[in-house]
């Protein structure tokens, strides 16, 4: 056997499995998207409204469909649409509303920092800009090689009194220095 | 009248009924509030401020509660201290409203710098120019210039599909989400939206397909600047280029009413007219795109004869000289009895009368009918006696009026009908019974869903009328042939009966039976899927007599017949057993189209006119091939053409005139769009009296009003049907649209058809009750039921040759619900066959979330006929299914 042919046989064997993963994937795709638990706590959010006013509930179940990978397919958004009997039209223009639902792959932690003018007055920019650096990304932010932060800037989070500050997720962090900030890193890592 | 206000606007007094808006007020005295996120048709929302207005009240004294007076005994007016959008705000008594006051110019100046913030100001190259409310409420309120930095304008993609038929340019949006909320209160298709904020904000569509509604071309008309534009009309043609000809659509029973914006013998556009009676302003894409047809290139442009396996062009003359002898010696040798006609449902009343009359007296045989494919799926004999009175208004009617739907999907059949029913529910709260076999659209704006066993109808209709017998709600029982309380002695068809055979709840029966019989007005519609036995057609007739609901306006019964002239070729007699005006034929009539099809039968010769029975079923295709001499005229060589002797082009729509009578029975004219027709084509009403003329026949029509005057004379239903009644325009007051206000630019005359009475209506005549028991339910437990619906955009001729819309052309794949696919294992895409008497199918899946279980959809007329192989004439059968495993 040629290089070649062994390649292209690999390929193939791969494509086969592919092709059956995917099938048997776009046939519980239509069924369900949510696990078991989630599905759960989607009946549990869902009992809080009036059954023709299923709609109310779109943004805990947007979060709730976010939470595992702390971003959201086009799959988890019709799944929303489904459970909520919305149009994911519908879904989606919440979702562009709302900055803190995200359609592009984030990391597990989304670090944002804000360099708006307070901010910037107290050294954000040039913060943001080391920190960049340390984990590897480009001053424009990004996501790192592990897929566990995304940092990028963004405009006031209402702290501005304590600058340098930056939102990891829903948590606050506040008066940072590079070491405080490094050291948050660590423990996020750790964490896995 | 206490519920009446008066007021003043710019000092001008104006009285309009409570609850109207300031704007809407100002309009009746003919003053202009510039507006652009307020429509007429939706809810108003106040986003884009261009209304502004300063708007006060009488100061009023606390202590007399009367208005306080000034040193000249007026009454003081305090002025809020801040605008006020005057689309959002009702009157009040007494208030003052400045509209061009100098704050209130200034005002709508600075609402207009700010819209035009990142505009493009493409006015030249715009397809809205020359009709857009933004650019003239620019030239006309806005400063010349602007203070916003030129670089920091916002730039989105200029030509973005928004779904396949609707292209955005989104820098010319202004947020005003009159898209959006169109597609939300009106077509019930939410698959618009606005994404990201301020500046950002966009409007989306992620719907699979993009913007995947039937009424998409609508937010093109209402958007008041030149952000939505419609695909086939982007560039085509500047809109003072154009010469407005009204027409009617001929792609269903509707009959909308539309305008032909045409240039150099192209039509370039097609534009809703109003008409608040039928359509509104509103149109289907399948009327407003599906025009293409008209100049398709496959046209038929000259007469052809047959030579051998080949066709040869020949000259008219030629041509009607070697039918009418062909005609005349068949008749001489094999007698009338073998000659036949078929004509389809789209053509015009003239066509229609003319051809029944060529075969009634010049061929001398009743062997005619329209009911071929489609309009064989459908007949309606209950519109003669209990259609809906004359004046009815499915647009006005609200919680007086009980709307009853069978069996039909009025989104996919009757799209405009769909809107108009809909929102009678959902906007004006008329009570809305959905019943049907399967889940539809219309579900979702229904009060009340009854989901029946497939066959079942005529049970269901039935149960009804004796619910509403049992429950003492019946109002007119003259002549009843059932006992009001002892149904012993005639069939039985108690709620109780009637539920284990439907599958509806007794309670649901008896609920629905009072809420139809006690509400004021009642209003039936029925469909293809109630299915094709009379015995449902009886008990509906029944049910709206018993319960008062007839001959009256916002009354009776409405058959969703499926084209655009199946009510007029019913009118005009194109049935072998009924003259036109529905006069029965003493002597039996003629052969009906199935018959005349049949294996074996008799006929030797054919006129064939605008149908195309050879795509129907193989036996229809041999009878046809084997026939001595047959005669097609037509559009387009369809398969039928292609076996004829003789084949002759007819005039398009758009290239004549004419009459068609809606499924209200409304007749309305169309007039002639393009003057210069393709090739050589004659209107069919021509070419059936120029055979006629050749055979020896006196007929000396001219025109097509010719015609009708005629049949005006002949036919009394039609007595006032002259075309100078149909065009008269209306009365003022429903004439609303503005191109400000409503969208529709161009001026063309608002005139509203005239409907022909029923027997109901007339006080003199009683209309005898009808008892046709149902036919038997032969499985009353099936496996799986294959229904084959009618859906928009099928492989129809017309629409199939209309380029624009060929993405949306259903394919063939069978709906299944998910526990059914779930039972066979299979996943969305994959094969199955489908099988029944012998005929096996294969087509693929696409499982359906909403379909009920135990019911399969392959819809009809789609590329290769799958579904008619499978269920025949019928609309639904019983089948067998099995996956497809390789
Ligand atoms: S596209 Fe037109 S109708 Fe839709 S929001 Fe923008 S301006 Fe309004
Ligand atoms: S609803 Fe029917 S008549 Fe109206 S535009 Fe659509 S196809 Fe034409
Ligand atoms: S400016 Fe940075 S938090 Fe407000
Ligand atoms: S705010 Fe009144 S028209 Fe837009």
């Amino acid at each position: 056997m040629t290089k070649n042919t062994r390649r292209l046989l690999v390929l193939f064997i791969k494509n086969l499995i592919f092709l059956n993963v995917d099938r048997q994937f776009a046939y519980y795709n239509i069924i369900t998207m949510w696990t078991q638990q989630e599905q759960q706590e989607l009946t549990e959010i869902l009992k809080k409204y009036p059954a023709d006013r299923k709609m109310s509930a779109v943004l805990p179940a947007l979060y709730l469909a976010q939470r595992e990978k702390n971003w959201l397919a086009d799959e988890d958004i019709e799944a929303v649409a489904e459970a909520l009997d919305i149009s994911p039209t519908h879904v989606h223009s919440v979702i562009g509303f709302y900055t803190l639902f995200r359609k592009e792959p984030t990391g597990k932690y989304l670090v944002q920092v804000c360099t708006d003018l307070p901010c910037a007055l107290r050294g954000a920019e040039a913060f943001y800009q080391r920190l960049c650096q340390r984990l590897g990304l480009s001053p424009q932010g990004g996501t790192t090689a592990d897929g566990l932060f995304t940092v990028e800037e963004v405009v006031c989070i209402a702290a501005c009194d304590k600058a340098p500050c930056a939102q990891i997720n829903l948590e606050y962090y506040e008066n940072l220095t590079d070491e405080q900030m490094d050291g948050v890193i660590e423990q996020l890592r750790k964490q896995g | 009248m206490t519920n009446e206000i008066t007021l003043t606007i710019d000092n001008i007094e104006v009285t309009v009924p409570q609850g109207t808006l300031i704007v809407e007020a100002a309009k009746k005295i003919g003053k202009e509030i510039p507006v652009f996120c307020y429509h007429g048709k939706l809810e108003p929302v106040g986003m884009c401020r261009m209304c502004l207005v300063e708007v006060g009240t009488p100061v009023i004294d606390q202590t007399t509660k009367q208005p306080t007076l000034d040193a000249h005994g007026k009454p003081i007016i305090r002025f809020a201290p801040k605008p006020v959008t005057a689309c959002t705000t009702p009157v009040s008594p007494g208030m003052a409203v400045k509209v061009d006051s100098e704050a209130a110019l200034a005002d709508r100046k600075a609402v207009l710098e700010f819209l035009l913030t990142s505009h493009p100001l493409d006015c030249p190259v715009c397809d809205k120019g020359g009709e857009c409310p933004l650019q003239d409420l620019t030239t006309r309120h806005a400063a010349g210039t602007s203070r916003f930095d030129y670089e920091d304008k916002q730039h989105f993609p200029k030509k973005y599909p928004l779904g396949d038929l609707i292209v955005l340019d989104m820098e010319r949006c202004i947020i005003c989400t009159r898209c959006v909320r169109f597609q939300n209160e009106i077509a019930h298709d939410p698959v618009l939206a606005i994404e990201e904020r301020g500046r950002h904000a966009h409007i989306v569509s992620y719907s699979k397909p993009k913007f995947n509604s039937h009424y998409s071309g609508n937010t093109a008309d209402i958007c008041p600047v030149g952000a939505l534009t419609t695909r086939d009309f982007r560039f085509g043609a500047r809109s003072w280029e154009l010469t407005n000809v009204p027409t009617v659509c001929n792609h269903c029973g509707v009959g909308c009413n539309m305008v032909l914006g045409t240039r150099h013998g192209e039509i370039k556009r097609v534009m809703p007219r109003q008409n608040e009676l039928v359509n509104e302003i509103w149109l289907c894409d399948k009327g407003r795109f599906g025009h293409h047809f008209n100049g398709s290139p496959q046209r038929l442009t000259k007469p052809l004869v047959r030579d051998g396996e080949e066709f040869v062009e020949t000259s008219w003359d030629e041509a009607l000289k070697m039918i009418a002898e062909n005609f005349a010696s068949i008749k001489e040798t094999n007698g009338a009895a073998a000659m036949g006609g078929i004509a389809g449902a789209h053509l015009s009343n003239e066509d229609l009368y003319l051809f029944q009359k060529f075969f009634r007296e010049v061929i001398e045989t009743h062997n005619l009918d329209h009911r071929v494919g489609l309009s064989a799926m459908l007949e309606d004999d209950t519109a003669y006696t209990v259609g809906v009175g004359v004046g009815t208004n499915l647009g006005q009617v609200g919680k007086e009026t009980a709307i009853l739907v069978v069996g039909s999907d009025l989104d996919q059949e009757a799209p405009i009908l769909y809107l108009r029913v809909a929102a009678a529910s959902f906007k004006r709260g008329a009570h809305l019974i959905n019943a049907g076999g399967r889940r539809t659209k219309l579900d979702a704006q229904a009060k009340v869903t009854l989901r029946y066993r497939y066959g079942t109808a005529p049970y269901l209709a039935w149960g009804l009328v004796s619910a509403v017998v049992k429950q003492g709600l019946a109002k007119d029982l003259q002549g009843f042939p059932l006992n009001e309380d002892d149904f012993g002695g005639l069939p039985d068809y108690s709620a109780t009966k009637v539920a284990a055979i439907t599958g509806i709840s007794v309670a649901e029966i008896e609920a629905t039976a009072k809420a139809f019989a006690s509400a004021p007005n009642g209003i039936v519609l029925f469909g293809l899927e109630a299915g094709h036995d009379p015995s449902l057609r009886a008990a509906l007739e029944t049910l709206v007599l018993i319960t008062g609901h007839a001959g009256k306006p916002n009354n009776g019964i409405i058959a969703v017949l499926p084209q655009a002239n199946s009510r007029g070729a019913a009118d005009m007699g194109i049935l072998p057993h009924r003259l036109p005006g529905y006069v029965p034929i003493a002597s039996g009539g003629g052969l009906s189209a199935q018959e005349m099809l049949a294996d074996g039968s008799p006929i030797k010769t054919m006129l064939i006119a605008g149908a195309d029975p050879a795509v129907e079923s193989e036996t229809y295709r041999n009878t046809l091939s084997n026939l001595d001499f047959l005669v097609v005229q037509d559009l387009f060589l369809t398969e039928t053409a292609k076996l004829a002797s003789v084949v002759l082009p007819a005039k398009s729509v758009a290239e004549r005139d004419g009459t068609f009578t809606n499924l209200e029975r409304r007749v309305q004219a169309f007039e002639v769009g393009l003057p210069l027709a393709k090739g050589e084509a004659w209107a069919d009403w021509l070419i059936i009296a120029s055979i006629a003329r050749h055979m020896g026949a006196d007929w000396g029509y001219a025109s097509a009003d010719g015609v009708m005057a005629e049949i005006t004379q002949l036919v009394p239903l039609y007595r006032y049907m002259k075309f100078e009644n149909l065009v008269a325009p209306t009365a003022l007051e429903r004439k609303t649209a503005h191109y400000i206000y409503e969208g529709l630019s161009f001026t063309a005359e608002v005139r509203e058809g005239l409907q022909w009475p029923t027997l109901a209506e007339d006080k003199t005549a009683k209309v005898p009750f009808r008892f046709i028991p149902p036919a038997e339910i032969q499985n009353p437990k099936p496996n799986l039921i294959l229904v084959a619906p009618r859906v928009l955009y099928d492989d129809g001729r017309l629409l199939a040759e209309s380029e624009v819309v060929k993405n949306h052309l259903v394919k063939p794949m069978v709906w299944l619900s998910r526990a059914d696919a779930a039972k066979l294992g299979i996943a969305d895409g994959e094969q199955v066959t489908m099988s029944r008497h012998g005929v096996a199918v294969t087509v693929p899946v696409q499982i359906h979330r909403l379909l009920n279980e135990g019911v399969a959809v392959l819809p009809r007329n789609l590329a290769g006929r799958l579904a008619e192989q499978l269920v025949g004439a019928g609309v639904y059968a019983e089948v067998e299914i099995q996956p497809v495993r390789n």
